[in-house]
Formats: structure tokens, sequence, C-alpha cells
């Protein structure tokens, strides 16, 4: 498939010159073709939605056109603003502690061969536990703070994290390490020149993983520590019985998460130009 | 000792392998493995024991606990419902997803009309969709069912498509050549030939499958291991439900171990890196 051509050099490239002479209505048939069965797949889904939610019940399913109007009645009142800060500030605070935990951890994980050898198993065992089943443990140890909310996002998101930084940091190949080395190197100079370059990209795969993971921390925690957030929103709306809310609010929430996984694949593909 | 004769008797065979070689077949990683198992347990009974008040639960009274646990038949009830839920869910899942899958992956129409869809609710947070599904199916069995196949078969239909996409094309056109029926060429040359990341996919779906069952038995209260955690921690015997969470690692690690064997033992022809 050609790609957009908007570097198109102007000589000796016929293929592209049509698309710079032509201008804008031919971007606009590329973008057409490229686009319309998005578009009508997008519409046919909606179209769906709407006439399954008209023929059912509303305590059942709700249309999509009264799920917008519920979702825009909503998104102006303050209660919604406030909530939707604090969801943000759980998934940003354990999500970020998680990196600058997880990142550091694996490198050195990484560079200390022994310390790598010992917690690999667990950290394996650790990662293919489901973190939710600690939540009724966290939740009598801690109570219905702030803080052990963070704690479970944490804990969901920081595995990937430290397990791709693990992973893309034993791949770095010797020689490089034994050239720093051999220049006298520090090891902080090592660290910062050598270690941390290389592993990113598999970082920012980590990155990617954990913006999931940590999204369903969050939801978790905000359903069964205390409810506050967008989870208290889909629980309140789902123990008043107003399907309209939890639609409103399942939607919500599905247009974020499909948000931040475009930007986590975005963040990955910009970094993973560096691995050749 | 017998170990380090073997690495450096191959050691010349692939010189450029070698400090990776070296590395994974080194003697003595038992050793550190378990030197900080011992630590990781030690420095957790003695923060428990110095810190936190006698309910919670440490290795000691975890091991103590352990064999009236595993002996006690509510306990081995609540562990059958919940796996058995799993498998059937996940049954259902496999199979659905497979068949999504290879459509998604083989025709143009189908995968312009409903990838989108996929990759949306693979991005939206499971458990959001239980106050939901509570709604429709209420507080039974049949919801955490719904949940699990929810959980796992996005995953399925994302690995089977792109398996499907990744048949090599000499298969497709040997296959166009001797007329086979579109039919037989999906399930006897696309199906098998992207086996490997249907394993991958049912990998990732088994754990999701099981954050899925136990977030809906917290949120259902609905008898199983998630329950039976839930329940102990409550009535303050953490050490017993400390068992359920072993049990659910257990589970989790040994699926994972199964899928790596299978995908050694079986395609051995294959190797790739994962997907999350």
């Amino acid at each position: 498939m050609p790609g957009p051509g908007f570097r198109a050099p102007a000589f000796g490239r016929p293929r592209n010159d049509g698309l710079c002479q032509r201008g804008l209505p031919h971007l606009l048939t590329t973008y057409l073709r490229r686009h319309t069965p998005f578009w009508i797949s997008i519409l046919a889904g909606i179209a769906i939605w709407e006439i399954a939610g008209r023929s059912t019940s509303a305590a059942f399913m709700v249309p999509f056109s009264e799920t917008v109007r519920q979702l825009w009645l909503f998104m102006w009142s303050r209660e919604f603003i406030e909530q939707f800060l604090d969801s943000a500030e759980l998934f940003l605070t354990g999500f970020v502690l998680a990196l600058v935990v997880g990142a550091p951890l694996g490198l050195l994980f990484a560079r200390v061969r022994a310390l790598r050898v010992g917690v690999e198993p667990y950290i394996m065992i650790l990662y293919a536990t489901p973190m939710v089943a600690l939540i009724p443990f966290i939740l009598s140890m801690m109570g219905f703070g702030f803080a052990p909310k963070v704690l479970v996002v944490f804990l969901f998101a920081v595995f990937p994290v430290l397990y791709n930084t693990v992973e893309g940091a034993r791949s770095i190949k010797p020689e490089l390490i034994e050239v720093a080395k051999s220049y006298r190197s520090s090891e902080w100079a090592l660290w910062r020149e050598v270690m941390l370059p290389y592993t990113l990209p598999f970082i920012m795969t980590g990155v990617r993983q954990s913006i999931g993971r940590a999204l369903v921390g969050m939801i978790a925690a905000e359903f069964f520590l205390s409810a506050t957030g967008l989870g208290q929103l889909i629980m309140g709306a789902s123990q008043n019985f107003d399907t309209a809310g939890v639609f409103a609010s399942i939607f919500l929430i599905g247009l974020i998460g499909v948000g931040l996984m475009r930007l986590g694949l975005k963040i990955e593909q910009h970094f993973a130009r560096w691995r050749q | 000792m017998s170990e380090q004769t073997v690495t450096v008797s191959s050691a010349p065979a692939q010189p450029a392998a070698k400090p990776a070689a070296r590395e994974t077949r080194a003697p003595g990683t038992f050793g550190p493995r378990l030197v900080t198992g011992v630590a990781i347990l030690g420095a957790w009974e003695f923060v428990v024991r110095a810190l936190a008040p006698a309910y919670v639960a440490k290795p000691s009274t975890v091991v103590m606990a352990f064999p009236h646990v595993i002996t006690d038949p509510a306990f081995l009830k609540a562990t059958g419902a919940t796996l058995a839920a799993v498998a059937e869910g996940l049954g259902i899942a496999l199979v659905f997803g497979t068949i999504i899958g290879l459509l998604l992956g083989r025709s143009v129409m189908f995968e312009r009309a409903i990838r989108h869809y996929v990759n949306g609710f693979y991005a939206l947070p499971m458990i959001v969709v239980l106050p939901l599904f509570s709604l429709w199916f209420g507080y039974s069995g049949a919801t955490r069912l719904a949940t699990i196949i929810f959980a796992a078969v996005f995953s399925i239909i994302l690995n089977v498509s792109d398996g499907a996409r990744s048949v090599p094309r000499e298969y497709m056109e040997v296959a166009r050549s001797f007329r086979s029926s579109r039919l037989s060429t999906l399930f006897g040359i696309v199906l098998p030939s992207s086996m490997p990341y249907l394993l991958a996919g049912i990998r990732l779906a088994a754990g999701r499958a099981l954050i899925g069952a136990v977030v809906a038995e917290f949120f259902l209260s609905v008898g199983g291991v998630g329950y039976y955690i839930l329940y102990n921690s409550r009535s303050y015997h953490h050490a017993e439900a400390f068992v359920g969470v072993l049990l659910l690692a257990a589970f989790g690690v040994g699926f994972e171990v199964l899928v790596g064997w299978t995908t050694q033992r079986f395609m051995p022809w294959y190797r790739r890196g994962d997907r999350g």
C-alpha cells in the first residue's frame, strides 16, 4: 500500500507527482477511500445498537441516542468533573509510581546477575497471579483511604514494566557494556548512556501493557475499596437500576480505554524506531 | 558441577551467543533462588510480626492453615465451582473466538466491519461490564460465566486473527491450486498454521478469565475461590484466605507452564515474542 505521499520529492517520481498537483481534492478522495469502511462500520454499529435498544425494555438496554444524551447531561455536572478528576489522580499516581519503581528495579535486576536469577521466578509468579485477589487483604489492612487504592493500581501496573525492562536490559549486547567498561565508564554513566537508552523501547512496551492494566486496577479499586470516581458512577447507576446511567458510564470508560490504548501504542511505536 | 562441564564443552560451538548461553545454562540458579525465596518469606514474617496486627497473614500462619484449608469441603467446593466456571467460559470463548478470529484474519469485509469493535471491547477494562451484566443476568453464576467469556474472548480473537493473517502465502497458493474449498482451507490450513497464536491467545485469555471470575465473585457474592477469599478476609481469617490466593497463583502459573510446554513440545518450529 502506498503511503500518504506528503513527502513526495518533485523529480523523477511520477507515482507521487499526481498527488501534489491535484492537491486538496485528491487528498479528500484518499481520505474517503481509506476511512469510508471505518465510518460505515461505526454507523452500522450505532444503528444496530439503536434498534436493539428501542426494541427491548428500557431496564435491559438503552439505545445509543439515549446513552449519548445521558452522557452529555453527565458531563457538565459538577459531580462528574470531580469524580473524573478523582479517578485521573488515582490512575496517574499509581501508574507513575509503577513506572518509577518498575523501570529502575528492572535495570538493577538485569545488571546484577545474582539478583536477577534470584528474583526472576518470583516475578513470574506474581505476574501470573490475579492481583484482584489481594484487594480484600488490602481493604482490611489499610482501610478506605487514597493510599490503598493507589497500591492496587500500582500492583496491577508494575509487573508489565518490570518484566519488560528486565527482558530488554538482558538483551543488551555484552559488547556495548564491555566497550563502555574498557573506556572506564563509571557505573552511573553506563546506566545513563548505555542501559537506559537501549532498554527504553522495551520499557515502553511495558508502559503500553501497564496502561491497560492500571485502568482495570483503577476501576477495581473504586469498586471494591471506597466507591469514588468513575467506578462510583457505574456502581451508583447500577444500584439505582438506572440503565441509561450504566450505559453512559461504560461507554465513557470504553472511550477512555480506547484513547489510552492508542496513546500507549503511539508511545510504543515512537520509541520502537530505536530498536533496529 | 556436571552442568559446568556441559557449558564449557558446548561453548566453542557458537561463540557469538556465548555470554547469553552461559548465563542461561550457568550452574547454581537454584542457590540464589532459594536464598531470595527465604529472604522474601523471612522479611514478610518479620515485618508482619513487628508491625501488623495478629490477624494479618504471615508465612508461618499460612503454612499452619494450609492443611486444614486444603481438606476443607467448603474450600474444595469453592475451588471446583470457580475452576468449572473458568473452564466453561474459556471453552465457549475458545470456540467463538477462534471462528471470529479466523474470519477476521482472512476476510477483508469482515475485518473492516468489526475490527474496531473487537479492539474497542478489548480496551474496555473488563470489570466495568459487571454492573451491567448483573442487571441482565442477575446476581448468579450466569453473570460470572458471562464476565469470564467477555474477559477471555477478545484476546483469543485478536491473536487468532493475527495468526490467520500471517499464514505463509505459499500455503494459500498451494491450497488454491489444488482447488481446496474455502472452508477446508480455513480449517485445514489457516487454523493449524495459526495454532501457536491461538495458544498464546489462550494463555492471555486464561489469565484474564481468572481475574474475571474472581472479580465477579467479589461483586456478586457467588460461591467460589474469590468469594472464599473475600469472606475469610472479612472475618479476619487472613491465613485461610491467603491459601485461596496461593491456589489462584498456582493455577495462573500452571496454565502458563502448560501452554509453554505445549508450544515447545508440539510446535517446536515456532518462536514468537509476547503480545500484551
